[in-house]
């Protein structure tokens, strides 16, 4: 008996002191996570969490080069790209100017901004809270953070028109956010736009993969203009166009590589040998073309002698048929160290800036030297332009040969001038003016009725 | 004569006993019996030859008894022989003989599941004789395993239905859950994909959770927790609908049985993780006796179920033309189907080409099994291979053992079991599906290859789909599930046993996309060739200690039983890129390639920790009543909210064991009245979901890896809570020939867990909290079960299994101010679809018009899309017949779904652009005036009707009736008589799956949960089994 009673306890002993072990199902935090606030506590982990979001600029969302971004979508939805591609892909649609409000790359736009945006607020936020880092660090953190907070939102307002703002990580507020108008917006990515460049660092990250003072104000001069504001235009890019460490490459071949003096701000590819985007996405070697080729319109649209026409286009032929394509980016494959990297702010965006802003204030004196400017560094001669209008139909016509294929250039120029329909109801059989506005993405409004109404004609 | 207490000078004595179904009698004589015994069943008897062995033995002397046991005159082994209260237990023999020792008075038990028991008690004779009589109440005395205990059905309380090996072996399946599929009531199945290793999806009483990857019942191998979450990654996993699934392991030939448990009697006891219910599956156990080899040896073939009817070239030509004249435009140079490229005269039936290959099924299995009284084994064997359905060289492979051993100690106190089974699967699957191409491909679309052999790119006009086969989906697993069982009893009223589980699981994914994939004329060299590779492991232990007490007094029965559980689930998934190779033919080696990029490297760590008890009780077996309860904690929820209690009431009246019905046995033979109620919960909603954390992403920029917030933080969640109600009524009539059950059940959850849906704006797709939602699901489940014919040789049984339920959501506070408010509906199912409500093509205009609900003049997404429809199965059951006239058996079951499902209108694009299209789209719109079912056709440019075909893809016209009636399972097979072979018993067999389909649907196949994926296939094989 007394064996069978202690073989009783026995057993039963284990279970009595697990009883006691609550803690038994707490568990540790996996490797691989970090608590919020421990981010934030240490230089490397917050730049970490910085460097997350460039990369996330870099492979989704409205800047990306891939198919996904607006260098491709609005190329193809304007009069700049064919597309040659699979007919059930997202890219048709856009190409047939046909989309819908539940149109999947439509939504990706809006979800993968709107995923940046709340990154960069919750860096915001928590260097903010941050007690262990120094002041210098969390200046910088807190301008870049700004920075691309403003400069997504300044592709949705162009995307969409009226959008959110969102300044704030608490998802209780996020979610009944409201649209609010073109203006506002703009008000707001302007006043972004200005903190970050009180905070930003004054010199030039290495190989100029983050954003500094000078970035700042080189969007600071596209948001000016954009917003119709001539006077802070043109001082914004002056602001860009003083500083000497930015000038206009003499090598029109070098303007696009990785070391050229004309970047302001690029993105830098995942790993060393890999090139851009849109190098392995423009560039075909054998026609027909797999994805995209440039449209007759915009080959034709080069004046004779100009060196873009023949050194950012290139062509291929079967005989019979010559198809062209964006040839700024000349790697279509990974080399053995990176050349080339997708460039988002260059100077020659902020010549073509002041002299519209300044055609616009009537000083088309100082408009007619920086259009020169791009034209000589493009072996064209001065503008034969006089008059106001003269001007800006010229800067228009200067900036589609200098900006085409990048991040949707033409696409929102010709609509903040008005002149989508004019352009392109002739050459796009499927275009309609509602369609200078992308639809609201149909799960959006569904999940956020404050949100309505959609954009019209979807 | 005298009386049978007095055991001189007996000679040989025939007494016959006659057995009445709960009762039993003993006489000397004949006339005796007659007699004593009260009314005589039935004209078969036992026939108790006794002699007695000269000279005086008193009662208490011990003496040995031998005798033979015979079923039909044929020798019966296995028979288990008990001597009542004193633990001797024999076996009888492969001659039916069996020894055991007793002494005078002591009473013996003979039981064989199937057979009526015999008991008799010893009078001193040494050699008997008894002849065994088929049960035909079998079913009540089947012993169901519950999961921490059995219980015999006939006194079982909750809702469990059962499958045994008998039904799993007549199928050609390589996945458990395929093997149940229409045989059980409530248990709806569905197959995702027609690919072998694909995934099935399982809701028990219907969905309970507003998540779909939250209803996955809890599955249980041997007492061990299996986890069913996916272990592949959704970048490397191959053609499937779904990431891969771990269920594929588990090896139908090992299982003996499958239950599964539904409601809250039977599932409260499994407390937080019984929610969706509770599937255990037991492995196949060694039986004592001869020792058996086993070897079954199958093959076959199988194919697609149905194509479904598309477009040949000339209809399609003509559509695309006159969509061309529509739109006012012509041809462009992309357009090469039109526009003189490709021959306007070739034809290719795609979908026979691409998908409309035959597989080769092979599969070999081998069993060694045997024992004495004490100890048993059984190891077996399988290997299994079959290839698919695409062109090319694909194949699946799988191969396991399985072994178990079981011990009882001499005095029978002790006793040990240990069941280990290990599963390899190698499956190579090409990359795409190429279902979905193969009804998208013009039908004039270029030869596949060219003249000299080689993949046809015509010019670089089209992307020649076999190209797609070039990149491979590998897949290796590797699963290892043991399990332990030590028991020992204390008391003879008390057993204390632990039972040790432990699996290992290993799983390897890769995915191929070599350069070869694309046309040649873009030289696109290896350097562009990428191979993604996944490897997962997961590892968990499980130990359950528990005791059991149980006595039996008068006419009471009543057992306690009390354990714990601990259990640790680490995984670990590491996912990485490579990018550039040297040359193709280094693809699979990752330090081959350029450039390496690790995805993503997740750890996982689950711990859980339960105690739990149940007690139950049952008067004169005819009141039952038990009660479960269990405490658990669980790592998943946050601090503070780890622990929850759960518990259940179950009782049962067999009202046929009443006074006033014991009469009627002819007639009513048992009637059970049984209800249960109590709750269950939930944590399936992954690991460290209250946390808030940055995670490293892998995403590199400026030689710093990323990290970014991991979720929208919500620290307050907690548990799930489920109630369930069920009232249920078991009835046999005309001795259990006919056996009819009927239940109804009503499962509330409310505080659902889900990931609520927040729009982009809060920069995430939703949170995780919990819902002040409550969803019901009811329901009722009837089975029938006839045996109308059972004579010597020819025997026929029928039964027919039948669910219908309902799921509402019945409260959600603040529906119009959350986001599910145009989801969800009150008083509507979960799982609906709201949808313009399609109004025909407008007979002026040609496009398609939908109702404008709130009269506004434009149709919007939120005010119009008003209609419901409801995608769960209306109804859904089998019906199978088991027909065996001497040697040879047929079986064959037939299931039914009554649904609405997504036909082939929501998978095609827009008719008039280039892609194929249903033949039914001929009948369209083509000048004013016409009335059609179709709009006009567009390439495409046509804005108005674009919009128009996106929103007839968002009506009511895209989801119509999916009901099927499948002639789900086959099988013939015929037992030579075994003289032929002198004493090998051999069977042949031929056995088919999805053998027809008996549809409406317009489409491909109507059972799947994603469009677009392989469907299942039909199967034949045929085979041997050599058993010796």
């Amino acid at each position: 008996m007394k064996n069978i009673f202690l073989k009783f306890y026995a057993l039963l002993i284990p279970i009595f002191l697990l009883w006691g072990c609550d803690n038994f199902v707490e568990v540790d935090l996996p490797s691989g996570q970090l608590t919020a606030p421990a981010v934030f506590e240490d230089v490397s982990t917050a730049n970490a969490a910085m460097a997350d979001v460039y990369a996330k600029l870099r492979e989704s969302g409205a800047l990306t080069g891939n198919g996904t971004g607006v260098s491709s979508l609005m190329g193809n939805y304007a009069d700049e790209l064919d597309y040659y591609g699979d007919s059930a892909a997202a890219t048709q649609s856009f190409y047939n100017n046909a989309l819908t409000a539940t149109d999947g790359t439509v939504a990706g736009l809006w979800n993968n901004s709107y995923n940046e945006i709340y990154s960069a607020n919750a860096i915001i936020e928590g260097v903010a809270a941050s007690t262990g880092l120094q002041a210098t660090d969390k200046n910088r953190l807190t301008g870049e953070a700004l920075f691309v907070r403003a400069l997504v939102h300044f592709y949705l307002v162009n995307l969409y028109s009226a959008i959110p703002y969102v300044s704030t990580t608490d998802y209780e507020q996020n979610r009944h956010v409201e649209r609010l108008p073109v203006d506002v917006v703009y008000a707001n990515i302007i006043a972004d736009l200005e903190q970050a460049q009180t905070l930003l660092p004054e010199d030039a990250s290495p190989e100029r993969v983050r954003p500094n003072k000078t970035a700042a104000a080189a969007l600071l001069a596209r948001a000016y203009l954009y917003n119709g504001r001539w006077a802070e235009a043109a001082n914004a890019a002056s602001a860009v166009l003083n500083d000497a460490n930015y000038a206009m490459e003499n090598d029109i071949d070098a303007v696009f590589l990785n070391g050229s003096t004309s970047t302001i701000w690029q993105l830098k590819p995942s790993a060393d040998g890999i090139n851009t985007y849109e190098g392995s996405n423009f560039i075909f070697t054998a026609g027909p073309p797999p994805f995209v080729a440039l449209t007759s319109e915009l080959v034709s649209a080069f004046e004779p002698g100009d060196l873009r026409r023949t050194h950012w286009v290139g062509s291929i032929t079967d005989g019979a048929t010559t198809w062209y394509y964006a040839n700024k980016y000349k790697e279509q494959m990974n080399t053995g160290t990176s050349v080339e990297y997708s460039i988002v702010l260059r100077v020659a965006e902020q010549y073509l800036i002041r002299a519209e802003a300044r055609a616009r204030q009537g000083e088309l004196i100082g408009a007619k030297e920086d259009l020169n400017v791009i034209r000589n560094a493009a072996g064209l001669g001065d503008t034969p332009a006089v008059s106001q209008q003269e001007l800006l139909d010229a800067v228009q016509r200067e900036r589609r040969v200098e900006l085409f294929t990048e991040h949707g250039h033409r696409f929102f120029d010709l609509k903040r001038n008005g002149a989508l329909d004019a352009a392109l109801s002739p050459v796009k059989p499927g275009w309609n003016t509602t369609d200078a506005l992308l639809p609201l993405p149909e799960a959006e409004l569904l999940l956020n009725p404050n949100l309505a109404p959609q954009n019209p004609g979807y | 004569m005298k009386n049978s207490s007095l055991i001189k000078g007996w000679r040989w004595q025939y007494l016959v006993l006659l057995i009445c179904s709960q009762s039993f009698a003993i006489c000397h004589t004949e006339r005796d019996c007659f007699a004593s015994s009260g009314k005589a069943l039935g004209s078969s008897s036992f026939l108790l030859g006794m002699t007695k062995r000269s000279g005086v033995t008193t009662a208490e002397q011990q003496q040995t008894i031998t005798g033979t046991i015979t079923f039909e005159n044929m020798p019966l082994a296995g028979v288990t022989v008990t001597v009542k209260d004193k633990q001797t237990t024999s076996i009888t023999d492969n001659n039916g003989q069996f020894t055991i020792t007793a002494a005078s008075g002591d009473v013996l038990i003979f039981s064989f599941t199937g057979f009526k028991t015999v008991v008799l008690t010893v009078q001193g004779y040494e050699i008997l004789k008894i002849a065994m009589q088929e049960d035909t109440t079998t079913l009540k005395e089947v012993t169901i395993n519950a999961g921490y205990y059995k219980v015999k059905d006939k006194e079982r309380t909750g809702s469990i239905s059962k499958i045994t090996s008998k039904d799993i072996e007549n199928q050609p399946v390589t996945n458990a859950l395929a093997a149940m599929q229409g045989r059980m009531a409530g248990v709806s199945i569905t197959q995702t994909s027609g690919i072998p290793g694909g995934g099935f999806d399982i809701q028990i009483r219907g969905q309970n959770s507003l998540r779909a990857d939250g209803n996955s019942p809890l599955f249980i191998i041997d007492g061990v927790p299996y986890a069913s979450e996916t272990t592949g990654y959704y970048l490397t996993t191959g053609p499937q609908a779904t990431t891969t699934n771990p269920l594929n392991s588990i090896n139908p030939n090992d299982i003996e049985s499958i239950e599964v448990l539904k409601d809250a009697d039977a599932t409260a006891i499994y407390g937080s993780r019984g929610a969706n219910g509770v599937v255990l599956i037991t492995t196949k156990k060694g039986k004592a006796g001869k020792t058996t080899f086993t070897a079954t040896a199958m093959n076959g073939t199988g194919r697609v179920t149905r194509f479904a009817d598309l477009m040949n070239t000339q209809q399609y030509l003509a559509m695309r033309n006159e969509a061309f004249a529509n739109d006012g435009i012509t041809p462009g140079p992309a357009d090469y189907d039109v526009n003189g490229t490709w021959d306007p005269n070739r034809y290719t039936d795609w979908q026979k080409e691409l998908t409309g290959g035959t597989v080769d099924i092979n599969d070999l299995k081998a069993s060694v099994s045997g024992g004495s009284e004490k100890t048993q084994f059984l190891i077996s064997g399988d290997f299994h291979k079959e290839t698919t359905v695409f062109p090319g060289e694909w194949r699946y492979k799988k191969g396991g053992a399985h072994v178990n051993l079981n011990h009882t100690s001499d005095n029978g106190k002790f006793r040990a079991q240990f069941s280990g089974g290990y599963t390899a699967q190698d499956n190579l699957q090409p990359g795409n599906d190429l279902t979905a191409i193969s009804k998208k491909l013009a039908p004039n679309a270029p030869a596949l290859y060219d003249a000299d052999g080689t993949l046809n790119w015509e010019d670089s006009t089209w992307e020649n789909p076999l190209a797609l086969l070039k990149g491979k989906a590998k897949g290796r697993t590797s699963d290892l599930v043991a399990n332990a069982v030590l028991g020992y009893q204390l008391l003879p009223e008390l057993t204390v046993k632990s039972s040790f589980g432990f699996t290992d699981l290993r799983h390897e994914e890769s995915r191929t996309m070599p350069t070869t994939m694309y046309d040649p004329a873009y030289e696109l060299g290896s350097e562009y060739s990428i191979l993604l590779l996944t490897n997962t492991a997961r590892r968990s232990w499980i130990a359950e200690p528990q005791a059991e007490w149980s006595k039996t007094w008068n006419k009471s029965k009543a057992s306690v039983l009390a354990g714990a559980t601990f259990q640790q689930q680490n995984g670990r998934q590491l996912v990485q890129e490579g990018d550039g190779f040297a040359s193709n033919a280094l693809i699979y080696n990752l330090s081959s390639a350029y450039l390496i990029d690790i995805i993503t490297d997740s750890e996982q760590v689950y711990k859980y920790q339960a105690f739990f008890g149940r007690a139950n009780y049952a008067y004169d077996e005819r009141y039952i009543i038990n009660l479960t309860g269990r405490r658990d904690g669980s790592s998943r929820f946050g601090p503070g909210k780890q622990f929850a209690t759960f518990g259940a009431v179950g009782a049962a009246w067999v009202f046929s064991n009443e006074k006033f019905l014991k009469d009627r046995k002819t007639f009513l033979s048992f009637g059970k009245l049984r209800a249960s109620y109590g709750t269950s919960g939930s944590d399936q909603i992954g690991d460290y979901q209250f946390m808030d954390t940055y995670s490293t992403t892998g995403n590199n920029y400026n030689g710093i890896s990323g990290l970014q917030p991991t979720r929208l933080f919500n620290p307050d969640f907690g548990w799930e809570s489920n109630t369930k109600f069920e009232v249920a009524l078991e009835t046999g009539f005309l001795k259990d020939r006919i056996f009819f059950t009927a239940g109804w059940y009503r499962n509330r959850s409310s505080n659902q867990l889900v990931g609520i849906p927040l729009p982009g704006t809060t920069g995430f797709s939703s949170i995780q909290a919990n819902l002040d939602a409550t969803v019901e699901n009811r329901g009722i489940e009837l089975t029938l079960r006839t045996v109308n014919f059972q004579t010597e040789h020819f025997n026929w049984t029928t039964s027919f299994n039948i669910s219908a339920s309902r799921n509402t959501l019945l409260s959600f506070p603040d529906l119009e101010g959350s986001t599910y408010q145009n989801q969800f509906v009150i008083g509507q199912p979960l799982n609906i679809r709201k949808v313009y409500h399609y109004t025909g093509v407008n007979a002026a205009t040609g496009l398609y018009t939908f109702e404008d609900v709130n009269g506004d003049g434009s149709l919007s997404a939120t005010d119009d899309k008003q209609t419901v429809l409801d995608l769960n199965p209306k109804y859904f059951g089998g019906l199978q017949n088991q027909i065996s006239y001497k040697g040879v058996q047929l079986d064959f079951l037939f299931q039914f779904v009554k649904q609405v499902n997504y036909n082939a209108a929501y998978l095609s694009g827009i008719p008039g652009m280039m892609a194929n299209q249903p033949t039914a789209v001929t009948d369209h719109w083509q000048q004013p005036g016409d009335v059609a079912e179709y709009q006009q056709y567009t390439t495409g440019v046509n804005g108005a009707a674009v919009d128009a075909a996106s929103k007839y893809r968002e009506s009511d016209a895209a989801i119509t009736d999916a009901s099927y009636i499948r002639l789900k399972n086959v099988s013939l097979s015929y037992n030579l008589p075994e003289k032929w072979l002198s004493g090998v018993k051999c069977r042949v067999f031929a056995e088919a799956q999805n053998l027809l389909t008996i549809t409406h649907y317009k489409g491909a196949d109507p059972e799947f949960r994603a469009p677009g994926f392989l469907p299942p296939l039909k199967v034949f094989t045929a085979g041997l089994q050599l058993t010796l």
